[in-house]
């Protein structure tokens, strides 16, 4: 036996908590720096962070590093989309019908608008569909990260929350069943064409729901205490993060049907709206650091064009669906406008769904990453700038702790 | 704004108007929103009757009647104009409800409403212009002359303890239970020009004490004076500022009916002579209000006898029926009678509405259905 056995081996073994730590304190870092001295949003320096440590930087988080921290991305996930599906508010929706149109049409436009825009740029009609169904969603991340930097509040947050939340589900529907159309050009079996949707869209909505019954249901035996419910809905959103994963369903379709029927069966009032972004906050921080690492700067080199075209036909959709239905709805004049800029950003899901496909047909997979992800790296810098220029703009940002 | 105290208009004796401030909730967990300039947008392209106004801070919002003579009427507007800011709300995800303080908001959280005199209010008076987001219920009575204005002011000041008692509603302030039925006057009374009005009997003694404080540079208007009771010389009215805003329109409205019966009372009897000694007890029975609610004890000035306010307030209900009566109001003030005599308050209501609830989001999301009603749930 060594005498100095007890000292580590040199390089000293990386864990995922030194990892974990590591990413959290670098992105802390750069988004306090972008934050004091640039005036940026935090997140954008957390970005910026990842994209140095990334493939296209010192290449420090390498692809293995990445796959060790998808566990963190996926509970920053999970957390996000939870709270964004809480406030999907169909009770709104059927109030007022102009919102709810608006909703749907900002979806069919975005979506047609990059559809046809990408057949322009003789791209085929199957990339074209999957790449028009991400484009759809805009980051639930970094929408709800920069109103709740600002502390905005109003009808245009409260607005651009609930139509993020719906176009979130939009794309993520359209993606998977699109996904029948992949197998089926890939010469997948009948069975696989149509169970593979199936098992995904009925599965999450099934964990989401059964979520749903666990959270009322420990909430009505715990009672009106925030903290207790506050570490309940924590455990029970690691549950279903943890569950979806393990059950191969959507970490991200599960995370949302979990909000949305949460809010929506909880007809006695038991859950109290607790505030899960504190503890989410550390990481929101490693999801951006991890996004930021894995986009790749040289794609857009190559890319820019389709991106160019990519970001403008989805930001025509979506501004045409707001602002033409916008004198109907009860928004001053000039809002409709920040919340058509509010509907900027691209992100995380983004990535997630991109390389969703990735998994079944890898090369697919890389032809879509091709079209979508120089996008996303331009609208994951561009992205919180816009929101924190609209929310401003709207009046609805709250006086900043310095 | 610098001359408005120079005329007293004159107006029909008891003509009413009910002016209402309002709390704006978002429907998630029911705090208080900040979306004032919206809704008061939204409501620009709807036709109402009466208006509706912005308040100090952007989470608030008032609502008038026009002038009216009978409660009947009084109470069918103010159940259209309800019904139209509600409906304008839930169109936003708003909620709107009634009631003196919302139970849990935290004052820092405010933002002031942006116009010049609102902004000259954060600045002169700093953190009480936010803390000013308390809901108050302001009933205007008319009468024909600014003599007749401080009359009936003088003679209405005895009976603040029982407007303060029937209308409570403010029992919890930034998330605490007060142990008041009506903690909203505390925040009120911080302010330096609050109080009453100086002891004069005549428009012409009030012009010039006003103009002596004009000279010292305190006042610009009658608007700086935040007095429990004052005259309003542009409207021809004394303005009754001391109820908490009820939880619905309907109390609202027999609370006006009330003031406005007892005021005919007052202007047709003059039972009563104006005395320094209703000022001397004023602070000790307006605390016993807010404390106690209609379980409090006053002095009565004119006897010097301990009564409790509930007792007060049932006999002067039954001197003035014959009033009520002339005036279309007898119903309601039975009504009023019944619910105090049942011991039902608005205050009671909110701190059971708490232990059924079981959090202080569930009593402002009750007080919200309670105040839009159907409109929240068609």
């Amino acid at each position: 036996m060594n005498a100095l056995s007890y000292l580590p081996s040199l390089p000293p073994a990386a864990s995922p908590l030194l990892l974990f730590g590591l990413l959290l304190l670098s992105g802390f870092v750069g988004g306090e720096v972008a934050h004091r001295l640039l005036r940026l949003p935090r997140i954008t320096g957390y970005v910026l962070v990842g994209i140095a440590l990334g493939a296209s930087g010192l290449g420090v988080i390498d692809r293995e590093l990445a796959r060790e921290s998808q566990i963190f991305v996926d509970i920053a996930l999970g957390l996000i989309l939870f709270e964004l599906g809480r406030r999907l508010d169909f009770d709104w929706l059927r109030r007022d019908r102009w919102f709810a149109a608006t909703a749907v049409a900002e979806c069919v436009l975005s979506f047609g608008c990059i559809y046809f825009a990408l057949l322009y740029l003789d791209v085929s009609p199957l990339y074209s569909a999957v790449a028009a169904a991400i484009g759809v969603s805009t980051s639930p991340a970094v929408v709800m990260m920069v109103a709740q930097e600002l502390r905005a509040e109003g009808q245009v947050t409260e607005r651009a929350f609930n139509l993020v939340a719906i176009n979130s589900v939009v794309a993520f529907i359209l993606a998977t069943v699109l996904l029948s159309w992949l197998h089926h050009e890939h010469r997948a079996g009948w069975v696989t064409v149509v169970s593979h949707p199936l098992y995904l869209l009925a599965g999450s909505v099934l964990l989401g729901y059964l979520l749903s019954w666990a959270a009322i249901l420990c909430a009505r035996w715990l009672g009106k205490r925030e903290e207790r419910q506050t570490v309940m809905l924590l455990a029970l959103i690691l549950v279903g993060v943890g569950g979806a994963a393990a059950l191969k369903l959507s970490v991200i379709l599960a995370m949302l049907a979990f909000g949305v029927m949460v809010k929506n069966m909880d007809e006695k009032y038991d859950l109290m709206v607790v505030d899960s972004g504190r503890v989410g906050q550390i990481f929101f921080v490693v999801l951006f650091v991890v996004t930021g690492a894995t986009l790749q700067v040289d794609h857009l080199v190559t890319g820019w064009a389709v991106a160019g075209a990519y970001i403008l036909a989805r930001f025509v959709g979506k501004s045409a669906a707001v602002l033409g239905l916008a004198y109907f709805s009860g928004v001053r004049s000039g809002n409709p406008g920040m919340l058509a800029i509010a509907l900027t950003p691209m992100s995380g899901i983004a990535i997630v769904m991109v390389y969703g496909t990735t998994g079944l047909y890898p090369e697919f997979g890389a032809g879509l990453a091709a079209i979508v992800l120089p996008a996303v790296l331009v609208l994951e810098l561009v992205g919180p700038l816009a929101v924190q220029f609209a929310l401003r703009k709207a009046g609805e940002a709250g006086e900043e702790a310095a | 704004m610098s001359d408005d105290a120079t005329e007293f208009a004159p107006s029909a004796a008891c003509s009413m108007g009910v002016e209402l401030e309002l709390q704006i909730l978002n429907s998630r967990d029911h705090n208080l929103a900040r979306d004032a300039a919206d809704l008061l947008g939204l409501l620009e392209k709807t036709p109402h009757p009466g208006a509706v106004k912005p308040e100090i801070t952007e989470s608030m919002i008032e609502i008038n009647s026009s002038i009216h003579h009978q409660y009947g009427p009084l109470a069918e507007e103010l159940r259209r104009i309800r019904d139209v800011v509600s409906a304008a709300a839930a169109r936003m995800n708003l909620r709107i409800a009634g009631g003196g303080s919302h139970p849990f908001h935290k004052w820092n959280d405010r933002r002031i409403y942006p116009t010049a005199r609102f902004r000259h209010i954060l600045e002169v008076y700093g953190y009480l212009a936010k803390q000013f987001t308390i809901f108050g219920q302001h009933v205007h009575i008319g009468v024909p002359s600014g003599d007749e204005a401080f009359y009936l002011t003088h003679i209405l000041s005895r009976f603040v303890p029982h407007f303060i008692a029937l209308s409570a509603s403010s029992p919890f302030q930034q998330g605490e239970d007060t142990a008041y039925q009506s903690s909203r006057l505390n925040t009120v009374s911080a302010f330096p020009l609050s109080g009453q009005v100086p002891f004069v009997h005549s428009w012409s003694e009030f012009l010039d004490y006003f103009n002596r404080m004009r000279g010292f540079g305190i006042v610009e208007s009658m608007k700086d004076f935040y007095w429990d009771i004052r005259p309003k010389p542009e409207f021809g009215t004394v303005e009754v500022r001391v109820f908490d805003t009820p939880l619905t329109v309907d109390r609202a409205a027999l609370l006006a009916a009330y003031v406005q019966s007892l005021a005919r009372y007052i202007l047709s009897e003059r039972p009563l002579a104006p005395s320094r000694d209703v000022y001397a007890l004023y602070n000790y029975n307006r605390f016993q209000a807010c404390r106690y609610g209609i379980a409090g004890v006053v002095v009565d000035a004119y006897t010097q006898r301990h009564v409790p306010i509930k007792e007060d307030i049932l006999d002067t209900l039954r001197v003035i029926q014959s009033h009520a009566g002339e005036l279309g109001a007898g119903g309601a003030l039975r009504r009023l009678a019944e619910e105090l005599e049942a011991g039902r308050t608005d205050a009671t209501w909110l701190r059971e509405a708490h232990r059924s609830g079981g959090s202080l989001n569930d009593v402002a999301r009750m007080q919200s259905e309670l105040w839009m009603g159907k409109v929240l749930v068609s």
